[in-house]
């Protein structure tokens, strides 16, 4: 199998008031795995069904391998989609739900037979080919829907958050084997998310869109490390804006001195981003900050700490540390001795898509 | 076969799109003949009797008819029979099954199959043959029984005036429903768990039927008493066949008679279904906001 | 130890229901089948010897076939009209046609046959209004009557098959679209195969309910349609021969073993059905 390129033109699709795509523009490299990132209806899976076949798009094009196949209907093009959840045919066992394109063809029973169960070895699951939908746990259905998707050995995967309808420790190790895979076959795939975790953790380029629009595209490091605009900064991860006061290459910040890197805003004040984890606290009676929350995580305790002018700061500190790092404790903060982001001042704060660690005192 | 459809919704995915068919036009003159026939095969029906009821042969247009019904004779004597036998179908039949309903969710799951059994029956066997058979043990009855008390208990079951029998005979008919409607209903509230608190509260066994359970399944009592009340309006079998005078018997009675009347009398009856089946749903509608 | 002392008491609780049951369902389904065996006061099997012989066999011939007909015809007419409603974007549509449904699902027995009657009688409104008498039109026979049937027959195929038809997933299509299938091919395989059951049952449905309907015939057609229960009816009110009284009761009891065969097939649909669709 081959992957295949795959480009998104100007796609533009509405329903009713509602704009879900507004000119989409992105390219697919081969063999290469792509997360669509987002909030809820920010398109991610409206452009997922237009490249299935299932929308079509009011303006804008889908090229596969330079291709336009935007009117092809769908059930002549070449990709395989796994859905979010019970697309399985509950009226056919695993080995008929993965031969089923096959026999859409008409291949002969023997060799879709021979092909299914080959199918199934290769998500896995060797012995649950007599089994029925409604026999099967919400893991191994999925897994046969990806064997189903790969069946007519098509150019490209296309996932529609596959994993969100799984229990956790589930959802870890089927991301993971599906990443295995898709490596293997060096399938073009393109993975429809809201879990960013789950698209840092698998993807090659992780895109992120919002409001049917692309925001960045990167690799998750990129993405993570040197977010392209606060949107992304804010999606991806938690992160601090912090005032700081720029001059030439550097900024000080809390104190300390640092070099900036990327863009510079053109006033010397600005928001200096920083992650939790950069942000180094240490118990000291004399220190101007004080804990106010910790939430303890396992290898780590996410702390929210007030500083001395009422602003406050999200740290990341090693779990074992949050004994002494327990709310109401004085402290010291420093940030780590690395170049750092700056954007142009906006509200001073913290800003994160995770959960906040407020509920937990 | 008073079925009322559990209501069935279809959520909205927020994100995902609705689904728009690939050819959107072939599908919609499709529809559109199908409703249409339908509108045409069911509304002509309904119209075309009311036209019959108020169409005079020399003035054009009159409601005579309905004014007919109600100076008919027989008319109150038959309506005021089947409300009676109305009435006291739906008593036994809820003293009947809510206990043993309730029984069957809390301690005695393996008698599920039984009262399953029992409560599907009376749809299996057509209620001609049910009658078939009462007739026979009617007149039987009092060849083998004469010298028995059980002879004057077979003569009072079949006292004209109320007649015991058929209230019997539509206990049975309405348990299949009334079974359904108290069991899905109790399916809707934890039993167990009600009942565990409020025995855990020092209640009773009786205190907790009648204080915590009963006011909890309120509409489902009231959703299997409208059906059982349709099911008696509306039962002519039996009641012809044992020669007792209720209401759908005395339609049919008087329609050689009086052909206006019985039409006017069968729009009637269906208005009244009609107004049963809305006060029912919209109860079930109450119950579904309310909890 | 309290679990088990509530179960043997609340077991007290089942037995008024089945003892009611037993006594006023049990004993007359008893004496129906001595019944059938026995002519005047001796075993025999003559009742249900002649209960499948000439007329009454046709009676009972014609009662299968009427319902056999009503069943399929209500069936399909019932499945595409569920399926007009299901696939319209107009809520309001929808919940009006499941009300009538409930409603026309109910609308059976005399008032039906008058209905009817009424409509295309041989002085019914439209009869005279468009001058059907002078082409021999009659409501009084077999296709009249399989009309009138079809009029709560169709409302509860609707009834049925909805729920089914709602849970038949967009998935599902798009999946099969997704591995080639055309619409043609997804219905073959897919489609028809989940939707089976609860077709099926839903026929099953209407079959006995035709099958057991006596109010609306009586009214309408008297017996110039041979049916079943027309001739228990008959039988029962004293127009058979002295001594062939029981015949009757083994006619019921032939509806009674139609009928239990025709459910034995339902049951057993309804339960896969609900696994499928769940």
């Amino acid at each position: 199998m081959n992957g295949a390129r795959v480009e998104f033109r100007g796609l533009r699709r509405r329903f009713g008031s509602t704009v879900a795509l507004d000119g989409l523009d992105l390219t697919v490299e081969p063999g290469e795995l792509i997360a669509l990132l987002g909030p809820s209806g920010c398109g991610k899976t409206t452009a997922l069904r237009c490249l299935a076949g299932f929308e079509q798009p009011d303006e804008g094009e889908v090229l596969v391998d330079g291709a336009d196949i935007t009117r092809v209907p769908a059930n002549r093009r070449d990709a395989g989609m796994v859905f979010q959840s019970y697309s399985l045919f509950p009226n056919l066992n695993a080995r008929d739900n993965v031969g089923f394109g096959m026999r859409v063809r008409k291949t002969p029973a023997a060799r879709r037979h021979a092909r299914a169960q080959e199918l199934l070895e290769l998500v896995g699951l060797p012995d649950v080919g007599g089994r029925y939908p409604h026999q099967l746990s919400g893991g191994q259905q999925q897994r046969v829907a990806l064997a189903r998707a790969l069946a007519l050995e098509p150019r490209v995967l296309l996932l529609d958050e596959p994993l969100s309808a799984l229990d956790a420790k589930v959802r870890v190790t089927l991301r993971e084997e599906i990443r295995r895979l898709q490596l293997s076959l060096g399938i073009t795939t393109i993975f429809v998310t809201h879990d960013q975790e789950e698209a840092l953790s698998m993807a090659d380029r992780v895109a992120v869109l919002r409001d049917g629009r692309l925001e960045q595209v990167a690799d998750p490091a990129t993405l993570y490390d040197r977010p392209a605009t606060p949107f992304v900064a804010e999606f991806v991860g938690a992160m601090n804006h912090l005032p700081g006061l720029l001059s030439g290459d550097q900024v000080t910040v809390l104190g300390q001195t640092l070099p900036v890197e990327g863009p510079r805003p053109a006033g010397p004040e600005a928001d200096v981003l920083v992650r939790p984890e950069a942000v180094l606290v240490v118990p000291d009676g004399e220190g101007e900050g004080m804990v106010v929350v910790s939430s303890f995580r396992g290898s780590t305790a996410r702390l929210r700490v007030r500083l001395g002018d009422g602003a406050e700061v999200l740290a990341d500190v090693p779990g074992h540390d949050s004994a002494r790092l327990a709310p109401g404790t004085a402290v010291r903060v420093r940030l780590v001795e690395r170049p750092v982001l700056v954007s142009a001042r906006t509200a001073t704060g913290v800003t994160a898509a995770v959960p906040e660690p407020d509920a937990v005192a | 076969m008073a079925s009322l459809t559990p209501q069935v919704t279809t959520p909205a995915v927020p994100g995902t799109a609705p689904a728009r068919p690939g050819r959107p036009r072939r599908p919609r003159v499709w529809r559109g003949v199908v409703l249409l026939l339908a509108a045409v095969y069911f509304l002509v029906p309904l119209i075309a009797s009311f036209v019959f009821t108020v169409k005079a042969p020399d003035q054009g247009f009159s409601l005579d008819a309905y004014g007919e019904i109600f100076s008919a004779e027989g008319f109150a004597g038959s309506l005021l029979l089947s409300l009676g036998l109305g009435a006291a179908t739906i008593v036994i039949v809820l003293l009947l099954t809510l206990p043993a309903v309730v029984a069957v969710r809390l301690g005695a799951p393996r008698w599920r199959p039984v009262l399953e059994v029992v409560c599907t029956l009376p749809l299996v066997v057509p209620p001609i043959t049910f009658v078939a058979g009462i007739s026979t043990v009617l007149r039987w009855g009092p060849d083998y029984l004469a010298s028995t008390p059980f002879y004057q208990t077979i003569i009072a079951v079949q006292d004209p005036g109320f007649p015991i029998v058929l209230v019997l005979a539509y206990v049975v008919l309405a348990l299949p429903f009334a079974y359904r409607s108290l069991d899905a209903g109790l399916g809707a509230i934890d039993v167990r768990t009600l009942s565990e608190a409020a025995r855990n509260l020092g209640a009773s066994w009786p205190h907790v039927l009648l204080r915590v359970i009963v006011p909890n399944m309120r509409s489902a009592m009231a959703g299997a008493s409208f059906l059982t009340l349709a099911l008696v309006l509306g039962e002519f079998t039996i009641a012809r066949l044992l020669s007792f005078q209720t209401f759908p018997v005395w339609i049919y009675t008087i329609s050689g008679a009086h052909a206006q009347v019985s039409v006017a009398v069968s729009v009637f009856s269906l208005l009244i279904t009609w107004l049963l089946l809305l006060a029912l749903s919209s109860a079930g509608a109450r119950q579904r906001s309310g909890s | 130890m309290g679990d088990s002392r509530t179960g043997s008491k609340s077991r007290w609780a089942v037995v008024p229901l089945l003892v009611f049951a037993v006594i006023v369902f049990g004993v007359p389904m008893l004496v129906l089948l001595g019944g059938t065996f026995t002519r005047e006061g001796t075993p025999s099997a003559a009742n249900l010897t002649e209960s499948l012989q000439g007329a009454y066999l046709t009676s009972l011939i014609g009662s299968v076939k009427i319902s056999a007909l009503v069943a399929v015809l209500g069936g399909v007419l019932g499945t595409f009209l569920a399926q007009a409603v299901v696939t319209s974007r107009f809520r309001a549509l929808r919940e009006g046609v499941l009300t009538a449904s409930g409603v026309l699902a109910n609308f059976g027995g005399v008032p039906l046959a008058f209905a009817w009657i009424a409509t295309l009688g041989n002085s019914g409104v439209v009869t005279t209004t468009l001058g059907l008498g002078d082409h021999g039109w009659s409501l009084y026979n077999f296709w009249g009557l399989t009309l009138v049937y079809l009029y709560f027959s169709v409302p509860l195929m609707v009834l049925t098959v909805v729920p089914a038809l709602d849970g038949l997933r967009p998935q599902w299509r798009e999946a099969a679209q997704n591995n080639g299938a055309s619409t043609w091919q997804f219905w073959r395989y897919v489609g028809v195969p989940v939707l089976t059951p609860a077709l099926l049952g839903g026929v099953i449905l209407l079959f006995g309910g035709a099958f057991a309907a006596y109010a609306t015939a009586q009214a309408m057609v008297g017996s110039s349609v041979p049916l079943v229960t027309l001739k228990i009816a008959d039988a029962l009110t004293g127009n058979v021969l002295i001594g062939h009284e029981n015949v009757a009761l083994a006619l019921s009891l032939d509806m009674i073993v139609v009928a239990g065969l025709v459910m034995a097939v339902y049951l057993p649909l309804r339960r896969r059905s609900a696994r499928w669709l769940r």
